[in-house]
């Protein structure tokens, strides 16, 4: 999956948590885990409508619940790898949006999971924005972001 | 979605973004674009013609310089969709961080022994 095509439109994230690589990859594929930080701040993700089958062709899904007006936001996805404890890789067959997070031990207990996301969203497959998203969209934004307003 | 692709599209080209970055500094007309970039006018109006089209510009009819005018909301909602996908990350983990915490630092109340290392059986 790592040697897919880039410049679709990519999103990076990474971050490091003082915890061992085990752990970390469980709690991202375990709904008791899930449960306690799927959701953004305000936002739940209640242990019943979490459903994980983690191997190539599983499902995982969620439910998030937002926690003001019990707004909903299912998300469906499909695991399209599995590869304990270095790797995970999810489809949302909706968006066609493809999630890779790779997990690196730093050594000392410590992890840095990396999310990788591509085809974000499916809107973005002209030829023509796939010429110029070759670049991160999360530095695009950070550019965007830095514009001087009105 | 169609306004936010044609947005992203046309924000896809260096030379269009360079464009933006200095009309969100203020409007400027053709000529003045055209200065800074070493571009012939027809290819700067090429530019802008694609950029008025998904509704990044606009351009005033006034005389014949036209000044164009950066239209703030469209850039607001293609910078809107990859922030929200940010946020949503960023509040995960640090979701995640306190989660790990949790569960490796302290026992919980009942009882129930840290994972951090043996771990627990799957489902």
């Amino acid at each position: 999956m790592s040697d897919q095509a880039p410049g679709v439109g990519e999103l990076i994230y990474t971050r490091v948590f003082d915890a061992p690589r085990e752990l970390v990859f469980r709690c991202m594929i375990e709904p008791e885990h899930l449960t306690h930080f799927w959701g953004p701040a305000g936002v739940s993700t209640p242990l019943e409508n979490i459903k994980v089958d983690p191997r190539p062709g599983g499902i995982f899904e969620t439910v998030m619940v937002n926690d003001a007006d019990g707004s909903q936001y299912p998300m469906r996805a499909v695991y399209a790898e599995v590869a304990e404890p270095e790797r995970l890789v999810w489809t949302e067959p909706g968006t066609g949006m493809t999630t890779t997070s790779t997990f690196s031990d730093l050594g000392g207990g410590r992890t840095e999971v990396r999310i990788h996301q591509v085809n974000v969203p499916e809107a973005f497959r002209s030829p023509e924005a796939q010429a110029g998203f070759a670049t991160s969209l999360d530095r695009f934004a950070a550019y965007l972001a830095a514009l001087p307003g009105d | 979605m169609d306004q936010l692709d044609a947005t992203f599209t046309a924000l896809a080209d260096p030379t269009r973004r360079a464009i933006v970055a200095r009309l969100a500094e203020g409007d400027a007309t053709v000529n003045e674009l055209a200065a800074p970039f070493d571009m012939t006018l027809p290819g700067i109006s090429k530019h802008l013609k694609v950029l008025e089209r998904c509704g990044l510009i606009s351009r005033t009819r006034r005389a014949q310089f036209r000044p164009c005018h950066l239209e703030r909301q469209a850039l607001d909602a293609a910078a809107g969709w990859i922030e929200e996908n940010r946020r949503t990350w960023a509040q995960r983990f640090d979701k995640l961080g306190a989660h790990l915490r949790d569960i490796q630092q302290a026992p919980s109340p009942d009882g129930t022994a840290s994972q951090g290392k043996e771990g627990q059986a799957r489902e």
